[in-house]
């Protein structure tokens, strides 16, 4: 499904789940705090009662407050209260006259609850807390009446067994065992004298308050996970927007448009940084196309001057009939035309072969000063025609590369310190070791090139003179010359000064 | 009508200025950008082919300065087909472009176009009485018969007819009917107005004494 493919989406998604957990955590544990502390309150309720009754029960009997003991017989045994009391009054306790009570107190086969001690199992009050007490032998002594119908269905079983119930150290000093079934709590103690007393209350109004507590944390805890939830989307959008605008530029570039730039505002983040990495490709790529489309637009246009001498001369042969001498003549020209496109053909060739890598060099250890000074030679005739002077210093050297290509590169530069030189000028060529560099200066006394052509001089097409006296000058021998030293892992350098000569110094690897 | 080609690339030169001499006109040549603005600048011709890439002076600059001082018309040379080289040849005040490699019906059928259009003429025949020119065609009929006339012949014709009504002297006659190779034989051009008023009519063209010749 996209909605798991999406960086965004699953990072909500996940972001969303680890909110949830932190948070049921929280709630979770607030809960059970909340919980824990009703729950303490009501079991030092319930301790507090057993303590009460512990005394009634070791009390001497005692007549009620006022003396008046009620008629024997009148409160059934277990029977006290017939529902609640009217209100304000404490009900008169019974007292049980007709059996008195043992000589060790153990055992009283009758029990009421002391006048003073009525208020605290009242069954008015929200908690109506009631009592039971059975002896050793599990019949029952007394119990309110209060006392809830499922606990009577219970009384059979009346111990809890130890795993439901938590002990909890009695404050005056009773263990009791605790439990908690529907609404009611429960707290049991087995007196030292064998009783078994059992205080119970409804806690229907903590599990209310805790229902309430539920209720708010769950409210809180969602309020919390929405705003997470949006805060997170707001803010994973945000860090990704720079993503969609860098798509979106390189959308556009792969289109063609190579114009295009992606927009950063913010350049101090990672995608920010990205996208200024990316920026400074796509620049280079821009400037790379343009090279390649100006090298092409270059070469067609080298080829449309001979391509319009072929034209123009056979159509103006053609025109009418002519004497042999006169087509003889056109033949001429179209060979020229034909030689200089065959010079420009090969010379794009080698570079677009240079440019793509795949110029095997003809690798070989020969003497660099022979090959130079063969060149020379090459080029005396020229330089006789000009009236320029060759002066060779050329030191025995061995180096590596292809013989072919090298002398192509010397040949290339001695024609033009020819070329551009004057009558009466002349060309020093010198060779020598430097610095594990085989090192070739061609220095010539012509009419050097301008400051602002220097550093183009090496640029395809560029000349620097917009003539083309020299014919078949394409204006790519140097950079054929760069691309032949850089294939051999050397250099090529120009120094020049206007009116007074150039220098081209070319340095090889040994 | 004499033209000027400014071009340095030798052979296409020779080729376009043969080509239009056949076709009639008188062309002076130079190969590089100075003789070029000079000759330019110095002669009045019917029409300058000027390449843009020259050594010295380029196209752009000769037609700049050239154009303060003549409304010549120019037809640009370019290898260059690239709008903006277009737009800038336009503006400049050149009259139309070709760009290499040309097909040398276009240049002349362009040449034609620029200086008829430097003569107010608008469509290529001509009629004076019962003369039409076919300045395409190069042809001229007489009484609706087709008339033989040499190439200088029908060059004096075609001077005259496109400067109608006006006189035109002698010396704009041998300005513009020969080149520069070509000194005055001065009775040459009494020669060729002769043949053609026995070609075309006596009255066909008249002589102003003193002044030059013309065409009603």
């Amino acid at each position: 499904m996209k909605i798991f493919k999406s960086i965004k989406w699953r990072l909500q998604i996940w972001y969303g789940l680890i909110l949830l957990v932190v948070l049921a955590g929280f709630g979770g544990t607030a809960y059970q705090l909340e919980r824990n502390r009703l729950f303490r309150q009501v079991d030092q309720e319930l301790h507090r009662r057993i303590g009460v009754l512990a005394n009634a029960l070791h009390r001497p009997p005692l007549r009620g407050p006022n003396g008046n003991r009620p008629p024997p017989g009148q409160m059934p045994r277990g029977q006290n209260f017939d529902g609640p009391p009217p209100d304000g009054v404490p009900p008169e306790q019974p007292f049980p006259g007709e059996n008195p009570p043992d000589r060790d107190g153990r055992r009283r086969p009758d029990f009421s609850l002391p006048t003073q001690d009525t208020h605290f199992f009242e069954a008015s009050e929200p908690h109506h807390y009631y009592y039971r007490i059975v002896n050793r032998d599990g019949d029952q002594i007394a119990a309110s009446p209060n006392e809830p119908d499922s606990r009577r269905h219970h009384s059979d079983n009346y111990f809890p067994t130890v795993n439901q119930a938590a002990d909890i150290p009695g404050k005056g000093g009773l263990p009791a065992k605790l439990i908690s079934f529907d609404s009611y709590r429960e707290a049991t103690s087995q007196l030292p004298s064998d009783e078994i007393v059992t205080v119970g209350c409804s806690i229907a109004p903590e599990l209310n308050d805790l229902r309430q507590s539920a209720l708010t944390l769950l409210a809180v805890g969602g309020a919390v996970l929405l705003v997470g939830l949006a805060g997170g989307w707001w803010l994973v959008g945000r860090a990704l927007r720079p993503i969609q605008s860098i798509g979106a530029a390189a959308g556009k570039i792969s289109a063609g448009d190579l114009s295009q730039r992606i927009n950063v505002a913010d350049t101090e983040s990672e995608l920010g940084e990205l996208a200024v990495v990316l920026n400074s490709t796509f620049a280079r790529l821009e400037t790379a196309f343009a090279q390649q489309k100006q090298f092409a637009a270059d070469a067609a246009h080298e080829l449309r001057t001979p391509v319009t001498v072929i034209l123009t001369q056979t159509q103006t042969a053609l025109a009418r009939e002519r004497e042999a001498a006169s087509y003889r003549q056109t033949v001429e020209a179209c060979q020229r035309a034909a030689q200089r496109m065959r010079k420009l053909i090969e010379s794009l060739l080698a570079l677009a072969r240079f440019d793509a890598g795949q110029e095997v060099l003809n690798r070989m250890r020969f003497d660099f000063a022979k090959t130079i000074s063969e060149s020379t030679e090459l080029v005396q005739t020229l330089a006789e025609e000009r009236g320029v002077k060759i002066i060779s210093e050329l030191a025995p050297l061995e180096i590596s590369g292809d013989t072919e290509r090298l002398t192509q590169v010397v040949t290339n530069l001695l024609n033009n310190a020819i070329q551009y030189n004057h009558s009466g000028g002349e060309v020093r060529v010198s060779l020598a070791a430097q610095n594990a560099l085989a090192t070739l200066v061609i220095a010539d006394t012509g009419q050097g090139i301008a400051p602002e052509d220097l550093p183009r001089v090496f640029e395809r097409f560029y000349r620097a003179d917009t003539s083309r006296t020299g014919a078949g000058n394409s204006g790519l021998g140097l950079a054929i010359c760069k691309a032949i030293v850089e294939a051999h892992g050397g250099t090529i350098e120009v120094a020049s000064q206007e009116h007074a000569g150039t220098t081209f110094t070319v340095r090889l690897p040994v | 009508m004499r033209l000027l080609i400014v071009e340095d690339e030798p052979d296409l030169l020779a080729s376009l200025a043969q080509a239009l001499r056949e076709e009639g006109y008188a062309v002076d040549t130079a190969d590089n950008g100075d003789d070029g603005l000079f000759n330019a600048e110095g002669t009045d011709y019917d029409a300058i082919l000027l390449d843009v890439m020259l050594p010295g002076l380029d196209g752009w600059e000769i037609l700049k300065r050239l154009r303060k001082t003549k409304k010549t018309p120019v037809l640009m040379l370019t290898a260059r087909d690239q709008t903006r080289d277009r737009v800038k040849g336009l503006d400049t005040g050149a009259d139309d472009y070709v760009v290499k490699p040309f097909d040398l019906e276009e240049v002349f059928a362009r040449l034609r176009a620029i200086i008829r259009r430097s003569a107010n003429q608008t469509t290529n025949t001509l009629e004076i009485g019962e003369v039409k020119i076919d300045t395409a065609a190069r042809h001229v009929f007489f009484k609706n018969k087709l008339t033989e006339l040499t190439a200088r012949e029908y060059a004096l014709v075609e001077f005259l007819a496109l400067h109608r009504g006006e006189v035109v002297t002698r010396t704009q006659l041998y300005e513009h009917l020969f080149d520069e190779n070509e000194s005055s034989l001065s009775n040459l051009l009494d020669v060729h107005v002769s043949n053609v008023r026995k070609k075309l009519g006596a009255e066909f063209i008249v002589t102003r004494r003193g002044h030059g010749y013309g065409i009603e």
